[in-house]
């Protein structure tokens, strides 16, 4: 009878205290590692501590691509996360997918599940990239940066140079300078975002027919055809060749390594990129991308958005939507908004985080910020905010294929950028026959 | 000899059904999966699925870099067949000499079979790296050497990193065939002809011929689909889209630039291209070994 007795206890106290643990799972998948995972799991930790209804798990699943792809097959087995994160390339793909039921947008979501977060509550220019061609924000905002000129600021006073380039035509004018220095004045990291997507966007130029594919599925690229896109890398050539300009492979950290290493005088990156240099690199700036003053007459465009949003996946629980709505709600709020811009240097995604840092005097603390928020936040531009065009991952692989040969002299621009347009309008073509 | 009799006509099939089972799962059904996304039009996603006819196979036809990669394929498992097969052979051969401490050596050639491809890759890369790899420099001091700008460099360093390892796996099946050797027929060659290099081209290496014939076709596979790790980890397909392999390219077409039907149509193409290299050999090469 005791012993009945003691496994009757036993069972009781099982029963509540697994009660008391069985919070609603969400699961957050991520394309982010070493410390931006590190600090998207903190995130989570900070929601699950702020509440006790749900529990957020986030997953990391790799690269942005190897998030994707694990996202897909595991939708396609019916075994999906329900909240993603998937990389501006992809946003074309993910956008398509709201008539499919993969993917509930944004607002759909806010309606029916009362998210305290207006879809207007974020800025602008970042609700658009990820919005339809009604203007419906379908991803929500996260790790939005964009692409930054990281200045070493020691090699400049060194050399002499008091004010980093505005232009292109400035850092033409100091390059000299620099190599005969013994450093080399400039690398960047990813030539298809740096300097094919954000080229067109930073001087106010439309990259693909159908306004971008905001009107119509688009059916080719304009790399060609444009002819400031030419001299760019007509120009980009010339200083490959002369030693302005250093290329270093394909990996985005052989081209910052030099820069981090204070070889190298300037060095376009991502926003978030300054959170591996800072302690680092004793005395670097961040500041807005150049842009040639001969194409744009001296105006200043915004760049595109690059990183990633948070994408709500469709098959789950009405009690685990409503777990996520707080969790979206919890990482909309200006203060957490400021706490990631502030951990990553991505930008400050909400109007509200934006206020609260203005408040707070944040950017005269940390001037670092301060760069991305200007260059997006940049005003009269007349093409779309973004672009989109699908199996645009592949595309930019026919960018960097076509990259190589051309700076190695085996292949001239006009034939480099027109294997791209023909590469491009391809997949372009395939994209459009599965819609 | 007495013929085991089984009374109920069912149960071999009961016996054979994991074995079965497991071949069904993970070979039959991703090969039917294969054609079927090779021969449709579908999204990242699967939906907006429609059969394609050979629209998918005419897409790669018309990809140059598509026939940049097979170029480079070919010429990859050629020279790694090549380049594994004779060093593994010498190195057997000697290792097979040695009196004293020969298991040492055999233990210490054996090991770098057991790393794994990505492994292997991710040393290269230490080796090759143009900011601390010692070959990098080495090279580069001897003739300008660097393997993003240089297709020709690209490849050293590629073969470099995928003969390494398989290296270890030549020399094992080598000595194994040498050891199985019978000693009557060494010490009677030795009696007819004095010259050690005669000796091995004339009795030994036919000998080994099925081993040989074995590692061919061990090598030629290795290098068409087990060096996706290698090239993952050390070029991945730079300059240009000059040291992509087959493998590689369906991968990148497939999972990175999530278009299934295009990396169906890859994965079938290279179906074909092995099936034609396997009947190949076994008509015009293997008619020409001697098994005992």
């Amino acid at each position: 009878m005791k012993k009945l007795i003691s496994i009757f206890v036993l069972l009781v106290s099982f029963a509540f205290t697994s009660n008391s643990y069985s919070k609603t799972e969400i699961h957050w998948w991520y394309g982010n590692s070493g410390f931006l995972g590190d600090v998207i799991i903190e995130i989570a930790n900070r929601f699950n501590d702020s509440q006790d209804e749900y529990m957020v798990i986030p997953t990391g699943k790799g690269s942005y691509e190897d998030n994707m792809a694990a996202t897909i097959a595991a939708f396609r087995a019916g075994d999906q996360p329900h909240y993603s994160q998937v990389y501006d390339a992809g946003a074309a793909i993910m956008v398509a997918q709201v008539k499919n039921g993969v993917v509930i947008g944004f607002e759909e979501m806010a309606e029916k599940y009362g998210i305290d977060v207006d879809a207007d509550n974020y800025i602008p220019g970042i609700k658009n990239f990820y919005a339809d061609g009604d203007g419906k924000m379908i991803g929500v905002p996260f790790n939005s940066s964009t692409c930054l000129m990281y200045a070493n600021m020691d090699i400049l006073n060194e050399v002499g140079i008091e004010e980093v380039p505005k232009t292109y035509e400035e850092f033409e004018g100091m390059a000299q300078k620099i190599l005969d220095a013994g450093y080399i004045p400039l690398l960047q990291s990813h030539s298809p975002w740096i300097w094919t997507e954000n080229f067109f966007s930073r001087h106010n130029l439309l990259m693909t027919d159908g306004n971008n594919g905001y009107d119509d599925v688009p059916t080719r690229t304009l790399f060609a055809d444009t002819e400031a896109f030419v001299y760019h890398w007509t120009k980009v050539k010339e200083w490959y060749e002369k030693g302005y300009y250093g290329y270093k492979g394909r990996a985005w950290g052989d081209n910052q390594a030099p820069f981090t290493n204070g070889e190298a005088a300037f060095w376009f990156g991502s926003a978030a990129s300054f959170g591996g240099m800072k302690g680092v690199l004793p005395n670097f700036t961040t500041n807005p991308i150049p842009y040639w003053d001969s194409v744009t007459g001296g105006k200043e465009y915004p760049t595109f958005i690059g990183g990633a949003a948070n994408w709500i996946l469709n098959g789950h629980t009405e009690e685990e939507y409503k777990g996520l709505a707080k969790f979206i709600e919890f990482m909309g709020s200006p203060e957490m908004d400021l706490y990631y811009h502030n951990m990553t240097g991505y930008a400050a995604v909400t109007k509200g985080g934006i206020e609260l840092a203005e408040k707070i005097n944040f950017y005269r603390a940390s001037p670092y910020h301060k760069a991305v928020g200007e260059q997006l936040g940049l005003e009269g531009s007349t093409i779309p905010g973004g672009y989109r065009a699908g199996n645009w991952p592949q595309i930019r692989e026919v960018i960097y294929e076509n990259v190589e040969p051309m700076l190695n002299g085996d292949i001239t621009v006009e034939k480099a950028l027109s294997n791209m347009d023909k590469g491009a309008a391809k997949l372009l073509k395939q994209f459009a026959k599965t819609l | 000899m007495k013929k085991v009799q089984f009374k109920s006509n069912y149960s071999q099939y009961f016996f054979l059904a994991p074995q079965l089972l497991i071949l069904l799962i993970f070979l039959y059904w991703p090969i039917i999966q294969t054609f079927k996304d090779a021969f449709t039009m579908q999204d990242a996603f699967g939906f907006g699925s429609q059969f394609a006819g050979f629209d998918n196979f005419l897409f790669i036809f018309s990809d140059p870099s598509y026939f940049t990669a097979f170029k480079f394929t070919i010429i990859y498992s050629l020279v790694i067949t090549l380049i594994t097969g004779s060093i593994g052979l010498l190195l057997a051969v000697q290792a097979n000499k040695v009196i004293h401490g020969k298991n040492v050596y055999k233990t210490l050639l054996i090991w770098p079979y057991a790393i794994a491809p990505a492994v292997v890759g991710v040393m290269a890369n230490y080796f090759f790296s143009e900011r601390y790899g010692l070959l990098y420099h080495l090279f580069n001091n001897l003739w300008g050497f660097n393997w993003y700008k240089d297709v020709f460099d690209a490849y050293i360093y590629v073969i470099i990193a995928g003969s390494w390892k398989q290296i270890s796996a030549n020399f094992i099946f080598f000595l194994a065939g040498l050891q199985a050797i019978q000693k009557t027929v060494i010490e009677a060659s030795i009696i007819d002809c004095k010259s050690n290099i005669r000796r091995f081209w004339t009795i030994t290496f036919p000998l080994l011929m099925p081993t040989t014939f074995f590692l061919i076709i061990i090598n030629i596979t290795y290098a068409f689909f087990d060096t996706f790790g290698i090239i993952d980890t050390t070029t991945i397909g730079a300059p240009g889209s000059e040291t992509k392999t087959l493998v590689y390219k369906a991968y990148i077409d497939g999972f990175k630039g999530l278009d299934l039907g295009s990396a169906g149509a890859q994965s079938i193409m290279m179906m074909i291209i092995v099936l034609f290299i396997t009947i190949f050999q076994f008509r015009y090469i293997e008619g020409k070994i001697h098994y005992n």
